[in-house]
């Protein structure tokens, strides 16, 4: 039998207002509320409220036999309190129906991990103080910003006390390999990792609805036959996709709620298969292979690479101004200059200054911003130049 | 294919962007085997030895004098409509002519043989009667000359256009550099111009427009139905020489560089400077150019109280233009209207980023500049800081912004408009 790991990602970023060089050292409000609070309520409306309520639904219906998980970066967190509390109570409720897992994560779906441990280990503890005060648990699980690991990062968060560590099935780290299998980080043989199975998640996450598509419209049976065209010898499939799947990037018209329902129906009352979460891969006590992850790798487009982020001059200027400010976060006071530092360090941040995908950019296009990756660029270093004024003083 | 094309200007005398757009577009389309016969009103002797040859015709006696000047390649023809000799000749024979070329009748004039007209070219008072005088000229060459396909650039040639057309019934196609409305604005309009417009791409059987922000303009200011309007974006002559950085000031310069007219937004720059100034007092700021609002600009920076760091230099030409970009930090087109705008280009080419306004048409084509709507002075202002004080982006501009302007090729360019005269003439 096959286990089948479902795996939804919600991270929601703070965005920034359009905050000019004349407001530097005078003004401190760097985000924009209108959009956050739009942009929140939207989502909650047309995905997280309705999709909560099919898996409490499908729980009830299918009981214990029903299982998936969740990484919920606490910027998102944040905003569900601040503008949408009801989300927060419907993911607890799913917890306490025992069906979902909710996993590690960043706390500003930051890339931290991409400069050095300390600011990374701040983002996972900040998150991991949030996820007790808000839904008391203490994942053993973890799923990085983007899915972004390294032999090195795995080595951090196993000290942090992680045992399994969700990531990407990248082609150019895994070569023959099958992403079905079980791994291990080669210097912490302790810390499993689950990998996505890529071309079977953005199945789902991209080409659903797309009718360029020749295997659209996908059903539930057909996404089946998919699954079962996988060696027989594997033991697991792990699908990861971003939770605004449902209902935002295929919205409910296009039948994404119902492909969902009867997919897990079938998948529950299957003899091949069976649904579980991080946790319970851990609990099966498979024996892992190593797999060597010298470089980062990520969920990104094709490259699986973290160029989306840190691919341009402009990116990487961004990246070393942002980071080289964490000496003055450890000595400063101010709660919310700090508070703001790390939200800054948000993964979307650095996308909007992207000019690979030059004219169209990608597939966040949806929920674009500037009119240009230097305008990203030009307000983006305004807010960090306020920000290290603040955290001086 | 042959094209009788017909212009105002070419460098190097030239009062701006069109003269350098007809060199590039003759240019473009002899590298496509395009013969082109260039009629302009005053050619000086001196239009880009480096590719033309010069021919002179003896023949003064019915034509214009003729002298044509041959690229490499032998595809460009001059034909200089300008004489000494040449008497002076009515509107009241313009209009003889006209009513005949109406008539479907042409026949000489009885003074034929020795009319002529001296053509002061360029722009001055007597505009309106050389661009009459113009329209005879065509008419007369249309009979003499073999082409397939008329091409006019610009309003004060769409007479000569269309009287050619009349004269030989071949296609005729005109090109739009700039309309009355970006030159004048909206209340503003010579309604004299705006007409002998209208009438020019009515008459066409194509209009090429410099960019679809022209495109659109031609199709809804004055009503041509949009099958026949084309885009056809200029491009760039490879620089040929490298332009020095060379500055003499600490400071970081900002350089404005056009005509200072109500078209091309100058009132723009100086309160983005005064702006940039309040927080940032070490930046110089350069208006490089001539034209009607000079006095105002002047008087509004003096009333800002920022003389000492604003800078006038006049209309500049040839080098002068590349010394300034060589100085320049950042290059600001506020342009309220510009259907193209080829100086940005320039600029990126010399490694100087450039921030430009979105309403031009340049911004169509650029992938690696600053694109900012002309009245958003915070936005303005707010992005030749950020390239003034982020390293980064300036060298990000620096590298790529040539790279995206090398792609820019009147090759290309001339590739296109011969596809359309091949639609034209089949």
């Amino acid at each position: 039998m096959q286990t089948i790991c479902f795996h939804f990602q919600l991270s929601q970023l703070y965005r920034l207002r359009t905050y000019r060089f004349f407001d530097i050292n005078e003004k401190h409000d760097y985000f924009d509320d209108f959009q956050n609070q739009y942009i929140t309520t939207r989502l909650a409306e047309r995905c997280y409220l309705p999709a909560n309520q099919m898996l409490l639904e499908l729980s009830e219906e299918l009981g214990d036999k029903m299982k998936c998980s969740f990484s919920i970066a606490g910027s998102s967190l944040e905003l569900f309190r601040k503008y949408r509390p009801e989300v927060i109570h419907s993911f607890q409720k799913l917890l306490n129906s025992n069906v979902v897992e909710i996993v590690g994560n960043t706390y500003a779906h930051s890339l931290a991990s991409l400069y050095n441990k300390s600011t990374f280990l701040e983002q996972v503890d900040r998150q991991k103080r949030l996820l007790k005060e808000i839904f008391d648990i203490e994942p053993i699980a973890f799923c990085n910003t983007e899915e972004i690991y390294s032999d090195e990062i795995g080595e951090w968060l196993y000290e942090d006390g992680y045992k399994i560590v969700l990531t990407e099935g990248a082609k150019h780290i895994l070569g023959w390999k099958n992403p079905g299998y079980l791994y291990c980080n080669p210097y912490q043989p302790d810390l499993q990792l689950m990998l996505r199975n890529f071309s079977l998640s953005e199945d789902i996450e991209y080409r659903f609805s797309s009718r360029s598509w020749d295997q659209f419209p996908l059903t539930a049976e057909k996404f089946m036959d998919f699954l079962k065209t996988t060696p027989q010898d594997v033991p697991m499939i792990n699908i990861i996709i971003d939770y605004e799947t449902i209902g935002e990037f295929h919205t409910a018209e296009t039948g994404i709620f119902d492909f969902f329902k009867s997919l897990f129906r079938m998948l529950a009352n299957s003899t091949d298969f069976r649904l579980v979460s991080p946790s319970d891969v851990l609990a099966m006590n498979m024996k892992p292979a190593t797999l060597h992850v010298p470089w980062p790798i990520s969920s990104s487009s094709d490259e699986k690479d973290v160029s989306e982020w840190i691919g341009n001059e402009l990116q990487e200027e961004a990246f070393k101004q942002l980071f080289k400010l964490e000496e003055y976060y450890a000595a400063s006071k101010n709660e919310e200059a700090k508070k703001a530092w790390l939200h800054l360090q948000g993964a979307d941040h650095f996308n909007y200054m992207a000019t690979r995908w030059f004219p169209n950019q990608s597939v966040k296009k949806n929920f674009e911003v500037y009119s240009s990756p230097y305008q990203a660029f030009i307000n983006f270093m305004n807010v960090v130049n306020d920000i290290e004024l603040q955290l001086k003083k | 294919m042959k094209v009788l094309m017909f212009g105002w200007e070419f460098p190097p005398h030239i009062a701006g962007g069109l003269g350098t757009a007809c060199y590039g577009i003759t240019k473009g389309l002899a590298k496509n085997n395009v013969d082109v016969t260039f009629v302009m009103p005053n050619a000086f002797g001196d239009e880009d030895q480096s590719n033309i040859r010069i021919l002179n015709a003896s023949d003064i006696e019915i034509d214009p004098r003729f002298s044509e000047f041959y690229n490499q390649t032998q595809n460009i023809s001059f034909i200089e409509v300008n004489s000494k000799l040449v008497p002076y000749v009515g509107l009241d024979d313009y209009f003889n002519v006209i009513n005949q070329l109406k008539s479907g009748h042409f026949e000489e004039t009885k003074s034929a043989g020795k009319r002529r007209y001296k053509f002061a070219g360029g722009y001055g008072g007597s505009l309106m009667e050389e661009v009459a005088h113009f329209a005879v000229i065509a008419a007369e060459l249309a009979k003499n000359e073999t082409f397939d396909v008329i091409h006019a650039h610009d309003w004060h040639t769409y007479r000569a256009g269309i009287a050619a057309k009349k004269v030989s019934g071949k296609p005729l196609a005109v090109h739009i550099h700039a309309t009355e409305f970006d030159r004048s604005g909206e209340h503003n309009l010579n309604t004299v111009v705006y007409e002998i417009e209208r009438e020019g791409m009515a008459a066409a059987d194509a209009v090429f427009a410099v960019s679809d922000l022209t495109r659109n303009i031609v199709i809804n200011k004055y009503g041509i139905d949009p099958a026949k309007v084309h885009t056809v974006h200029n491009a760039l002559e490879p620089n040929t020489k490298e332009t020095k950085r060379k500055k003499a000031v600490q400071e970081k310069i900002v350089t404005f560089l056009g005509r200072v007219t109500f078209q091309k937004g100058p009132e723009y720059f100086v309160e983005m400077a005064r702006k940039i100034l309040e927080y940032h007092p070490n930046v110089r700021f350069v208006l490089a150019g001539d034209g009607d609002l000079m006095t105002n600009t002047i008087e509004r920076v003096a009333e800002l109280g920022i003389s000492d760091r604003f800078h006038f230099t006049g209309f500049l030409r040839g080098d002068d233009i590349n010394k300034m970009f060589g100085m320049s930090d950042v290059y600001v087109m506020p342009s309220i209207s510009e259907p193209f705008g080829i100086s940005p280009l320039e600029a990126m080419q010399a490694h100087v980023p450039v921030v430009i306004s979105k309403q031009s048409g340049v911004s169509e084509v650029l992938q690696y500049a600053i694109k900012v709507d002309f009245w958003d002075i915070d936005a303005m202002a707010d992005a030749i800081h950020g390239i003034l004080n982020y390293p980064a982006l300036a060298k990000f501009f620096a590298e790529k912004g040539a790279e995206d302007v090398h792609n820019l090729k009147w090759e290309k360019v001339g590739k296109q408009i011969l596809a359309h005269y091949n639609q034209l003439v089949t």
